[in-house]
């Protein structure tokens, strides 16, 4: 028995859901969902919840992370209440909900809020260099001097470190609640390490994406009708924005002495391929999402809040920039070299800082474990379901 | 033996209906044996145009002076049968029909020998019949072009005012001492937002406009007589009893809102009202919601409430039906109460949403602008329950999985439904039967909708059922046409079918008077000194009920009468069939 709150639809459009009240919970849209399981029951239910306003209901929902916004839904819904935006918005409410320090929900509901942490952050790298840099080298390039690479490191750890604590203790939460969700079926720790391989291959992956696109998928043995049918999807974009970021986390997190470097490899160093590799797919894919959100062209494009578009600008950005030290520093420029490095680490800083604990990019911790939860789920159903079989009298 | 007829015969096939399980040809060939008999005929299909054609050419070219067709219900074409006898020239009242497909045919599939013989004997008895039939004329009565309007609701008033337009003098009586019923105390109806009370004064400006309508308020109907297109009725006023002849009446006595049982989904707590009397605080409202003084943030509604019980077991007498305007009335009211206040938190717990029809966009405005709908089914209704000033509704919320919730509210509304209005008296006077709801009932729901058993006594508006103010309008009209076609022609053709008292046998026993359920239909009368029972023809039906009672065999009704009755028995049951 769960008091409801009445005005919860209220505080989802805060998050930008659209159309809420407007659904008369026809199922149409879980109808046509080709992620909606026989377990996992959505859009409709999930916006019901919302409507009827059972927060803990909502909070112990999976479902919102199995879908992918293919945009079916909102086409299909006769009363154009948008649930595939519904969806969304509930994520982004989710994203809240899990962060305990509290900033995730103000994150969202106010831009302003955010932009203006977001400067700070800023504002406090560019201080930190101006009272921190070493000496400044003006006939030659030497960044390592300006900015020590041991340092930047060391700071690179401390700061991943963190951002990993935070996002795993909401992480920690999700869980928590989305396993204590069900009573009728509790799941074994046991169950937990056993299906535990989900995380890390749909954390690479996405593959449970494809199966928004399964309806035209093709059925022959055909590699190049296979090719055309993943070009056309959208998971092949994402996964390669994806490879993206995990190139350039290598460089940063693992191998930051080969890639902060005076020294000018040739062309085709390991290093300068795979930065260049990272540049590429991060301002390819994500000026095409710029794109597709400026021109609406997908459904999933159809509405877009302050807190997308800030995210996809400074994704570009932080490419932007990367790039641009890059090219100062093959030229022997010192000054714009270091005024650009700086002006790349106040970027880079916020958007790691603001988005990966508290905003959109807690997705790629939050997508995997979804998945994986809701495997594990299915695993102690079929377990308890099988027991109660065999316990039943013939 | 009596004089010499020409009858006719006619066998039907009815397609393979009767011929696939009767010999029609031994059935036709036996009839053609029978006494008087100078055709028998078989067809494919009686009813058809080619075979009625042939039938008439039949009933001119051997001077027929009665036929019989065997073959469906007289239910179905008696009077297809009787109207080509007229055209034919041939009195309708010689005609006779025989069922030999619902009595016969399609009961004794199985048994073809024996269903030939019992549908010979069938023929046989109508033979017999027909062979005593009289030609007989329609009774003709001329009509009072007047009408009696009872109620002056938005269906009375516009009744009335139809019906003056045509010229027809309109008597409108009214119980209470204002006119509009129910509809003048509402404010803003769905779905144009026109108030209630706004319709009903537009209304009673026309009636009082119009010369050929008399209004009597704070007035009754006591009593009833006479027959379709002339009653006498008395209306009793406030100081005086007034006698009026009119030709038909109206009755258009409108619905009462339910109001639910002490402690029905909690009603009697504070903060748990009638949507009857939330719209009267949603009409009044310029701004948020307030409620006994205090500020309205949530609002829950409960539907269905008096309306489709059937599901509850504790009631002894359920109302099966749906009142079918409150699903479209509590959206209205939730969209009208979300503009005023854009705020308000407004729960809607419904078991099937039935804003049928046109009235769909209210059920999705009242979403648009904030409402919310949880379902329940029948058998799981909400409850209602109240502590320190603070009302919650418990329900297991079928669109979330059966989920329990807890709807902590201000103000519970229950979209309580529509009750017959106590009708007993006029029920008495006017002897209208009931439907299974307690409301006036009508002869054919689909085909005749208006008329009632009593023949110049129709019914409209929500005393028939629950009904929309478009619904009771559009009944109502229904109902004008209905007595207007009755009375402009100023007479009415009655068939003559009617019992009649051989008053040289009457010893005025009184058993008659007892037997007949028509109201002045057997009065006393004086012949040739004697006091006898005497039948108004224009009131009996010819139902029969008083002949068997009769220990003189002084009633016969004719068509029917016990010398045609006894030989078409005999016919039946002669020992020899010829088949």
């Amino acid at each position: 028995m769960a008091r409801i709150d009445p005005g919860l639809h209220r505080e989802l459009k805060k998050y930008g859901a659209t159309g809420l009240t407007a659904c008369m919970n026809c199922g149409n849209c879980t109808a046509t969902c080709p992620q909606s399981t026989d377990n996992e029951v959505f859009p409709r239910r999930i916006i019901h919840f919302v409507q009827a306003g059972m927060t803990d209901k909502l909070r112990g929902s999976v479902e919102p992370w199995l879908c992918y916004y293919c945009g079916d839904c909102s086409e299909t819904c006769p009363r154009d209440a948008d649930p595939g935006e519904s969806m969304m918005a509930v994520r982004r409410y989710l994203t809240g909900q899990y962060d305990w320090t509290g900033l995730g929900r103000w994150f969202y509901k106010s831009p302003a809020f955010q932009l203006t942490a977001m400067a700070l952050t800023a504002l406090a790298v560019v201080l930190a260099f101006y009272f921190l840099h070493g000496p400044i080298v003006t006939d030659h390039v030497a960044l390592d001097t300006f900015a020590p690479v041991a340092s930047i490191e060391l700071a690179d750890r401390i700061g991943f470190v963190i951002l990993a604590a935070l996002l795993l203790s909401n992480v920690i939460r999700m869980a928590t609640w989305i396993l204590r969700s069900d009573t009728d079926h509790p799941v074994p720790f046991a169950l937990l390490l056993r299906e535990f391989l989900t995380l890390p291959v749909h954390f690479v992956t996405q593959k449970k994406w494809l199966k928004c696109d399964a309806a035209s998928e093709p059925t022959g043995r055909s590699l190049a009708a296979r090719l055309a049918w993943l070009k056309s999807t959208r998971w092949v974009r994402h996964f390669f924005l994806v490879t993206g970021y995990l190139s350039m986390m290598i460089l940063v997190e693992g191998a930051l002495p080969q890639f902060q470097t005076d020294a000018i490899r040739p062309w085709f160093h390991w290093t300068r391929l795979l930065g260049y590799y990272a540049t590429v797919m991060l301002m390819w894919h994500g000026g095409s999402f710029l794109v597709g959100r400026l021109r609406k062209s997908d459904p999933i494009h159809k509405f877009s809040t302050p807190s997308d578009w800030m995210f996809l600008v400074l994704l570009l950005a932080v490419a932007f920039t990367g790039i641009l030290v890059h090219i100062f520093r093959l030229s022997g420029l010192p000054l714009p070299t270091y005024v650009m490095y700086v002006v790349h680490m106040a970027v880079v800083a916020p958007f790691l800082i603001i988005q990966v604990p508290f905003g959109k990019w807690s997705h790629m911790a939050y997508r995997p474990m979804g998945v994986y939860l809701a495997k594990v789920r299915q695993s102690a159903r079929e377990k308890l379901d099988a027991a109660a079989g065999e316990l039943a009298p013939a | 033996m009596t004089e010499k007829r020409r009858l006719g015969a006619f066998i039907c096939h009815c397609g393979g209906n009767i011929s696939d399980f009767v010999d029609v040809a031994a059935v036709r060939d036996a009839a053609g044996r029978e006494d008087d008999v100078v055709v028998a005929r078989d067809f494919m299909f009686a009813c058809s145009d080619g075979a009625q054609a042939e039938m008439s050419e039949l009933i001119r070219s051997e001077k027929l002076d009665g036929i019989i067709v065997a073959s469906c219900s007289p239910k179905l074409h008696l009077n297809t049968f009787r109207g080509m006898s007229g055209r034919a020239g041939l009195n309708p009242y010689t005609y006779n029909q025989v069922n030999i497909r619902e009595q016969c045919s399609w009961v004794h599939r199985h048994d073809t020998p024996a269903a030939t013989a019992k549908a010979t004997r069938l023929v046989r008895g109508g033979l017999a019949r027909s062979r005593f039939s009289r030609p007989l004329t329609d009774l003709r009565v001329e009509t009072v072009p007047a009408v009696l309007v009872i109620g002056a609701g938005v269906a009375g008033i516009r009744a009335a005012l139809a019906l003056a337009d045509m010229g027809i003098a309109v008597y409108v009586v009214e119980r209470e001492a204002t006119v509009g019923g129910n509809v003048a105390t509402w404010g803003k109806l769905f779905p144009h937002d026109r108030p209630g009370s706004e319709i009903v004064a537009t209304l009673l400006d026309d009636l009082n406009k119009h010369p050929n309508i008399s209004l009597f308020t704070n007035a009754e109907l006591t009593a009833k007589s006479g027959s379709v297109g002339n009653f006498t009725v008395q209306v009793q006023l406030r100081s005086e009893t007034i006698s009026l002849h009119v030709g038909a009446i109206i009755v258009a006595t409108g619905l009462e809102p339910y109001t639910p049982r002490p402690g029905e989904y909690g009603y009697g707590t504070p903060g748990v009202i009638t949507l009857h009397e939330y719209k009267q605080l949603v009409d009044e409202a310029t701004g948020p919601l307030t409620y006994q003084g205090k500020r309205v943030k949530t609002v829950a509604y409960i539907y269905c409430v008096g309306s489709r019980q059937g599901s509850d077991p504790d009631l002894e007498e359920p109302n099966l039906f749906c009142s079918r305007y409150c699903c479209s009335a509590a959206c209205h009211s939730a969209s009208l109460a979300s503009t005023a206040d854009p705020d308000l938190d407004q729960i809607h717990l419904y078991r099937d949403m039935r804003t049928y029809g046109r009235h769909e966009v209210l059920f999705e405005e009242a979403g648009r602008k904030g409402s919310v709908f949880m379902k329940f089914a029948g058998e799981n209704p909400p409850t209602v329950e109240s502590s320190d000033d603070q009302l919650t509704v418990k329900l297991r919320d079928d669109l979330a999985g059966g989920e329990q919730a807890e709807i902590p509210a201000d103000l519970v509304v229950l979209v309580a439904g529509m009750v017959p209005r106590e009708r007993a008296k006029l029920q008495e006077i006017l002897r209208l039967p009931l439907s299974k709801g307690g409301f006036f009932n009508e002869i054919h729901v689909k085909l005749r909708p208006v008329e009632t058993v009593v023949d110049g006594v129709f019914i409209a508006g929500a005393s028939q059922g629950p009904k929309t103010v478009a619904e009771a309008v559009a009944s109502a009209l229904a109902a004008v046409s209905k007595s207007a076609a009755l009375l402009l022609k100023g007479y009415i053709d009655l068939p003559p079918l009617v019992a009649k008292v051989d008053a040289s046998k009457c010893t005025l026993c009184d058993n008659c008077f007892g037997a007949c359920p028509y109201e002045g239909a057997i009065t006393r009368q004086e012949v040739d000194g004697r006091q006898v029972a005497a039948i108004s023809p224009n009131i009996c039906k010819g139902c029969g009920g008083c002949v068997p009672v009769c220990p003189n065999e002084a009633i016969g009704v004719d068509g029917v009468t016990g010398t045609q009755v006894t030989a078409a028995i005999d016919a039946m049951m002669k020992d020899r069939v010829h088949a």
